[in-house]
């Protein structure tokens, strides 16, 4: 692009001085190359703009949350990085500049990398994504948890029912608290993709459970799909899961 | 903390559209716009501590390509350039031949294409000229904050939206031609 075009290109913009754009304008009538130029940006900026759209309704809700997740599990991280007083006392040179560096690695890496991945490792499904950050941060585990038979089996639900879109994927996700166990049920009318390293498991259509953050994932699918995530050993996933009030 | 996220909520929310529209053509194949979105506004979120009040808008853009640049790099996928032809030899014009009053060009191409093919020929454009016809034409953006997200002189932003918008105009009338219409 010459000097010319690219003056054609500011007059086009409407940034050039009053005088300047007379000048253009006289220059318009008289040369056909310069006059085509101008039908053709026209033709294309209107073009361009039938492609306006607006944002999907529910998208600021899902930006929301996703916003809201990444937040808690920054929180979440700092509070796990602390150690209680008594060894933050004896061990405080070592936490330093490793454990909040750790901490904030961790929560970055559940927060972002999880869909985009480096080169050459296979991406864990966006809706599967959605969900695990979900149960990463909401709510707030201490470490592995496991069951514990002796307290109340009876299924009590935790907060509100959330909705979230995720790989173009609706999916309803709920959070329950059971025998001193809390776990995040997802369900979706479409089928949650297996990640990357999920293992065919025994359940309802093409049941899968994967290990994926310090989680266990475990779905089944029938006339919905139902994906439990919690953190508990794998083993004991199909028990808690069996025991959930799910679809 | 608690304030920090709706913060950065309050602050970049309003925005969603313009993201969005960003999203939608700079997304590659296999990557969904409301993810890429998604993914821009969680890495905003990470760096907010460090935004320091400039233009949220161009911040975001800027994010969101950077965001599609890295996942296409991934992909190995790159957009091919297809040559486009002068909108003037294919569009036949007759009423300005006459000396009357002749259509408008971009009356003309977009009534003869819907936005599929619109959105499909847009595809086909230089990614820096397709960059900046999405963030100016289609997002809205100023050429000074499209030059801020991308980076390089406004004057730059400038002559790549003029040769975007006409190779697209040419790309528009021969698909209007291959499909029989005038």
């Amino acid at each position: 692009m010459d000097g010319h075009d690219r003056q054609l290109a500011v007059f086009l913009a409407g940034e050039l001085d009053p005088a300047a754009a007379r000048q253009w304008d006289a220059h318009l009538l008289e040369c056909d190359q310069c006059w085509q130029a101008v039908r053709e940006d026209r033709a294309g900026r209107g073009a361009a703009r039938l492609l306006r759209q607006p944002a999907p309704p529910g998208l600021a809700d899902r930006i929301g949350l996703a916003v809201e997740v990444a937040a808690a599990t920054r929180l979440r991280d700092r509070r796990v990085a602390r150690p209680p007083r008594h060894a933050r006392a004896s061990a405080r040179s070592r936490w330093r500049g490793r454990a909040g560096a750790g901490a904030l690695a961790a929560g970055a890496a559940v927060a972002l990398g999880v869909f985009l991945l480096p080169a050459g490792r296979p991406a864990v499904p966006a809706a599967v994504t959605a969900v695990a950050r979900y149960a990463h941060a909401v709510p707030m585990p201490s470490g592995e948890q496991s069951l514990h038979h002796g307290e109340p089996t009876v299924p009590v639900e935790v907060g509100r029912p959330r909705m979230v879109t995720a790989g173009g994927q609706r999916i309803v996700i709920r959070t329950w608290r059971l025998g001193g166990v809390e776990a995040v049920v997802a369900v979706s009318g479409r089928p949650f993709p297996m990640p990357p390293g999920a293992a065919r498991a025994a359940g309802g259509g093409m049941a899968w459970s994967a290990r994926l953050g310090g989680l266990s994932l475990y779905c089944r699918n029938g006339r919905t799909s139902e994906l439990v995530a919690a953190p508990v050993p794998a083993a004991e996933l199909a028990a808690l899961a069996a025991r959930l009030p799910i679809a | 903390m608690g304030g920090d996220h709706r913060a950065f909520l309050d602050a970049t929310l309003p925005h969603l559209d313009l993201v969005y529209q960003v999203a939608r053509h700079v997304a590659g194949d296999g990557l969904e716009p409301e993810d890429l979105v998604q993914e821009t506004y969680l890495r905003a979120y990470a760096g907010f501590g460090s935004f320091r009040g400039g233009n949220a808008r161009a911040w975001l853009a800027a994010i969101c390509l950077n965001v599609a640049r890295s996942e296409a790099r991934r992909r190995r996928r790159r957009p091919s350039e297809v040559p486009a032809r002068a909108l003037l030899d294919v569009l036949p014009l007759a009423g300005e031949r006459n000396g009357e009053a002749a259509p408008d060009v971009a009356d003309v191409v977009i009534a003869g294409l819907d936005a599929r093919e619109v959105s499909r020929c847009l595809a086909l454009l230089p990614e820096p000229q397709r960059v900046c016809v999405v963030l100016v034409d289609v997002a809205g953006y100023s050429a000074r904050e499209a030059a801020e997200a991308l980076g390089c002189p406004r004057g730059t932003v400038l002559a790549r939206v003029h040769r975007g918008r006409r190779r697209l105009a040419g790309l528009l009338a021969e698909s209007g031609v291959s499909h029989g219409r005038p």
